[in-house]
């Protein structure tokens, strides 16, 4: 018997019981059995019993009988006559007798209901209370990756299922943060704690289980993935650990691609990940400090030369960021001249900032340079060596440089008996399920995916990703209970790049006109920027933190500070 | 679909011991003894006869309410709710029924016996459910929240010295000094202004004191605030003032519907202090309590307010909604549409959910940590709905129109025909707020850590919350009625 029902079963026969008195309020005895008992059902069922509870629910009962009066006594039962409702002074006097009835009714139903809550527990046992599926009967999902599509897909897998106790959802990722990558050039550039802008995914998650591993194997036949358990320094080496799986979310995400350009992949810094950030800004302190006692002039130049590749949005802010930073803190080393420091951006193609419109790319190549980026536009890295970046076009000697001239898929999905396009993304159909498999989903920057509308692929951002994963998680739900899947549509919103010190420029698309864009520059896109970027960065009290970095930076300089030991 | 967070412990219960139960009816017989013979007393009626049915009374509170009597505050509720049920069953229900009367009349012969109300509650009531609490001091009680005097002390205080001053400026207008009620009269302006002070300053204290434990929300603090409030009015100026003023006693209906203004101002003023003590105690708790790392908590503080402000508002909607046609036939929809000077039926209307969904909001924010079950959130919602009769239709608008608040008698009865519609919005909009937030918390509690934080912040069974409900609703209700 359904707790419920035991309930109104309770509940019917106390409130047929408790009736007698009702009699004197309904003037009907028919009428006050039949309310009494529909309404001792009602009431058992919306208040859990409780053992021995007399008083309370003495009290309970006559409390209610009160307001019971007014709605039947003096407003529904007039009605039902015909009258008018008796709800004017006189009236509710004239009924004073009634309310007298309603609290005895009350009284005698929570005493009854109390008694016969306990007599029911003694007789038949407690309450039955819905039993979860075991562990061994649920069905296990399971998500690689705790970037924006990793840890958007467990959320909104979480909100979509509610709690359903035959469904478990792990996450797996080797960083135990969701970092927010668009602010990532603001931690380089000292304006950003690192962590402020790191969520830790555990305090994001509800019931999914949370496990930092680093995934080493899937094997899609067995269905399950085999992680590393990374220990550190000193401590013993953890045995790796087998992970099942019945549905699979790829959502490993990008590596820095260098096209095989292994010295540059030793020489350079890469900027992907927080530690990156941190260790940008920390080299940038470094080689101030390294400078501020070099006697000689072609040594202190090349330590304060800082070289970015890539122009595209990573490399534009990162330039941005890091010229304001060195410039910014040369107050703090009265022996280095302005003209010494030397932030450059190379980059393959004439043009920075491919995604934006030509005007946009021209206004902050333009604005750049005003604040003192230099540009080598259409050069190509060929090699790097110790202090020295060797471009298609000549040399810089820099003891700094920074990668973010190109991505790729992580390479664990090389090792899928799967297809993948030409940069190595998992090829996905558009409701992001990969084909000739089952329960194998792919979605953010390591899956190559084509919009369900347009057919047009859909960009490697942070954007996109979220929407992605959302759709993914109403499409697992689907798959769980056998219902038909969506394809993915998302039309870009369009795009935002901060250039330096309170200057952006932005190109939104419109909403009713999906081809063409407003553009904006300067202040107000600045504070576009940093509006929707505050509100996207997920976590009230990480926005706080940010609100009060950008704050204390208004009125403080930039720290120097170093915090971490570069080795 | 009525399980709460409370679910999880099915065998839950709230017990009695039978050393309590012993204990408790001893001590209950002999204090109600007391308290009968000072009854007798006071409403000049035989002293045996007074001791004897005191010493019944407090036999059966002591026997069966002495286990819930946890401190002297819940005891006090509980002490209050008991009294005023036996009033109602036996000097107005049974004793009328049994000589006879017409039913028409009963209500007459409960005004005549508005006395016996008046001592039931101060000398029976009140000490009974103090002196159990009192009691419950010396005996384990494990599971219970930790009580802090001095937090109650600075909270309690602050918060009535703040109310105070909200509500004097505010009363000054209208020449109020409730508190006091004329106990200053013969003094200045200024030493009137002061006593009125220092009373509300310990007025909040003694609240402090005596609720710290009970109170989980700012909703339940206005609930506690309110019956506090009207127990005020009973103990202050209809008790206590003549006594202090050497005047005799006079506990009848007609004297009470005098000071039927100062009735509304005690419970407005405790409503205040109960809000005042619950953001008070929040911040205390904010700043001392859970700024500690080791009781960190797991939700930021934002996202529930935001959440319990949108579901807030729907209920709103849907308890306007549902209220509606009463608010419409009973004009009080004509009133709010005057503060907009002529509205049509359909802008009042509109205006009307307006004001219903801000309201909702307000029940999202004051309520949501009363528990999920819907029984309880519904018995919340009449008082709720209570609430808002005293404050809206009584005091705002009023105050709104004409700049002074109406707290005759007849005011009060004339906006009777509204008293359901209130009830109704408050238990509409109660109810589906919880349906809304119970989707929400459902699977969330799901989470250990949200579970154990909602479990430490929302009321468990077994707080006197059921005693306020009847307190509030009674006295709330019939007051007007009788005194009206
Ligand atoms: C500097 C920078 C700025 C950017 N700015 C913007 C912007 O302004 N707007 C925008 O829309 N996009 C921006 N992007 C792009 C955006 O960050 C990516 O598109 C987005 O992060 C893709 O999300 P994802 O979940 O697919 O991959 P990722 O966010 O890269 O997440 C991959 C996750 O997988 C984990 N992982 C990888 N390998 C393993 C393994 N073997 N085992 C376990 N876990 C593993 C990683 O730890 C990581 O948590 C920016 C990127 C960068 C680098």
């Amino acid at each position: 018997m359904s707790r419920f029902y035991r309930r109104a079963c309770i509940g019917g026969l106390a409130g047929l019981v408790a009736s007698v008195p009702l009699n004197l309020s309904v003037g009907h005895v028919m009428g006050a059995v039949a309310l009494g008992t529909i309404l001792g059902a009602a009431y058992t069922v919306t208040f859990r019993p409780l053992k021995n509870a007399y008083v309370d629910s003495l009290m309970v009962g006559t409390s209610t009988g009160i307001p019971c009066w007014a709605l039947f006594t003096l407003l529904l039962f007039p009605l039902l006559a015909g009258q008018y409702p008796e709800w004017e002074g006189e009236g509710m006097r004239a009924h004073f007798p009634a309310l007298v009835g309603w609290v005895c009714y009350g009284g005698l139903l929570g005493l009854l209901v109390q008694g016969l809550n306990d007599l029911a527990s003694k007789a038949f046992g407690p309450e039955p209370v819905p039993v979860s599926r075991r562990d061994d009967q649920k069905r296990r999902v399971v998500i690689l990756g705790g970037g924006f599509a990793g840890m958007q897909t467990a959320a909104a897998l979480e909100q979509e299922l509610r709690g359903d106790p035959s469904v478990s959802i792990t996450l797996v990722s080797e960083t135990n943060a969701l970092l927010f990558t668009p602010m990532l050039a603001e931690v380089a550039g000292s304006s950003l704690e690192g962590g402020h802008i790191s969520t830790p995914l555990r305090t994001s998650l509800h019931f999914a289980t949370f496990i930092r591993g680093r995934v080493t194997g899937i094997d899609l036949e067995k269905r399950r993935v085999t992680l590393d358990m990374e220990s550190s320094a000193g401590m013993e080496p953890e045995p790796a650990r087998e992970v099942g799986f019945d549905h699979l979310v790829l959502a490993l995400g990008a590596v820095s691609n260098y096209r095989g350009l292994t010295n540059v992949e030793k020489q350079s810094f890469n900027f992907k990940s927080l530690l990156d950030a941190i260790r940008i800004r920390n080299h940038v302190i470094e080689m101030f400090e390294r400078a501020d006692r070099e006697s000689n002039e072609g040594a202190r130049r090349a330590l304060l030369t800082f070289v970015v590749a890539g122009g595209g949005f990573a490399g534009v802010e990162l330039a941005g960021a890091l010229n304001d930073f060195a410039r910014g803190i040369l107050a703090d080393y009265p022996n280095l001249r302005p003209e010494e420091v030397r932030v450059i951006l190379v980059h393959s193609h004439e043009r920075i900032l491919p995604e934006l419109s030509e005007l946009l790319g021209a206004y902050a190549r333009r604005s750049m340079e005003g604040r003192g980026v230099e540009f080598r536009l259409g050069a190509r890295l060929h090699d790097a060596g110790p202090g020295v970046v060797v471009l298609s076009d000549g040399e810089i000697r820099s003891q700094t440089l920074v990668w973010t001239a190109g991505v790729a898929p992580n390479p664990l999905l090389a090792t899928l008996p799967c297809e993948r396009d030409k940069r190595g993304a998992v090829k996905v159909e558009p409701t992001m399920a990969v084909p000739g498999t089952s329960g194998i989903w792919a979605v953010g920057d390591c899956a190559a995916l084509n919009d369900g509308k347009t057919g047009k692929p859909c960009p490697p951002t942070a954007q996109f990703a979220i929407r992605e994963a959302a759709t993914l998680a109403r499409n697992l739900k689907a798959a769980l209970e056998g219902r038909p899947l969506k394809a993915f549509h998302f039309d870009s919103l369009g795009a935002l790049c901060v250039v330096g010190h309170q200057t952006a420029c932005a190109e939104f698309t419109l909403p009713f006109a999906r081809e063409k864009s407003v553009r904006f520059s300067g202040l107000l896109a600045w504070l576009m920027w940093r509006g929707i970027y505050l509100s996207k960065l997920p976590g009230l009290e990480r926005k706080v933190r940010v609100l009060l970095d950008w704050t204390i930076e208004l009125f403080f300089p930039k720290d120097i500070v170093q915090t971490i030991d570069l080795g | 679909m009525t399980e709460g967070i409370e679910s999880k412990d099915a065998d839950a219960s709230v017990g009695t011991g039978k050393t309590v139960l012993g204990l408790g009816a001893m001590a209950g017989t002999l204090v109600g003894a007391v308290g009968g013979m000072i009854y007798a007393t006071a409403l000049h009626g035989s002293p045996l006869y007074g001791v004897l049915t005191g010493a019944v009374y407090g036999l059966a509170f002591g026997a069966f309410f002495a286990e819930r009597c946890s401190s002297p505050g819940a005891g006090l509720i509980w002490g209050l709710a008991y009294a005023l049920l036996l009033w109602l069953l036996v000097p107005a229900g049974l004793v009328p029924w049994l000589a006879g009367r017409h039913a028409g009349t009963m209500v007459d012969a409960a005004r005549d016996n508005f006395p016996e109300l008046a001592g039931y509650l101060v000398t029976l009531g009140t000490p009974l459910g103090i002196a159990m609490g009192l009691l419950a001091e010396f005996r384990p009680q494990p599971g219970r929240r930790s009580y802090v005097a001095s937090r109650a002390i600075v909270v309690g205080g602050l918060s009535g010295l703040v109310s105070s001053v909200i509500f004097h400026t505010w009363m000054l207008k209208g020449g109020y000094f409730p508190l006091t009620a004329g106990i200053s009269e013969a003094g200045a302006r200024a030493g009137g202004a002061s006593l009125h002070l220092a009373l509300a300053a310990f007025i909040g204290v003694a609240f402090g004191l005596l609720f710290q434990q009970d109170i989980y929300g700012y909703g339940s603090s206005m609930g506690w605030g309110a019956g506090f409030g009207i127990f005020w009015w009973f103990l202050g100026p209809l008790t206590l003032h003549p006594l202090l003023t050497g005047m005799p006693t006079d506990w009848s209906a007609d004297h009470a519907s005098d000071l039927f203004g100062s009735l509304v101002a005690h419970i407005l003023h405790g409503l205040i202090v109960g809000v005042m003590y619950a953001t008070v105690d929040r911040l205390w708790v904010r700043l001392f309590v859970e700024s500690d790392p080791i009781r960190r908590e797991a939700e930021g503080p934002g996202l529930r307010t935001i959440y319990s402000l949108g579901w807030g508002a729907a209920a709103g909607l849907v308890g306007g909604a549902v209220s509606a046609p009463i608010m419409v036939a009973t004009g009080v929809i004509s009133k709010l549409a005057g503060l907009e000077s002529e509205l049509s039926l359909a802008h009042a209307l509109a205006l009307h959910l307006l004001v219903s969904a801000a309201i909702g909001m307000t029940y999202g924010l004051l309520f949501r940590q009363e528990g999920l079950s819907i029984g309880r959130g519904i018995s919340w919602g009449w008082v709720f709905g209570l609430i808002w009769w005293y404050l809206g239709p009584l005091t705002l608008l009023p105050l709104l129109r004409t700049g002074e608040a109406d707290w005759r008698p007849e005011a009060a009865t004339a906006l009777l025909p509204s008293l359901i519609g209130h009830l109704v919005f408050g238990a509409m909009t109660a109810f589906t707020f919880l349906l809304l937030q119970r989707s929400y918390a459902r699977w969330l509690l799901l989470d250990p850590r949200h579970a154990a934080r909602e479990k430490r912040r929302t009321r468990p069974e077994g707080t006197p919350a059921p005693a306020l409900w009847l307190f509030l609703l009674g006295m709330g209700i019939l007051l007007p009625i009788l005194l009206g």
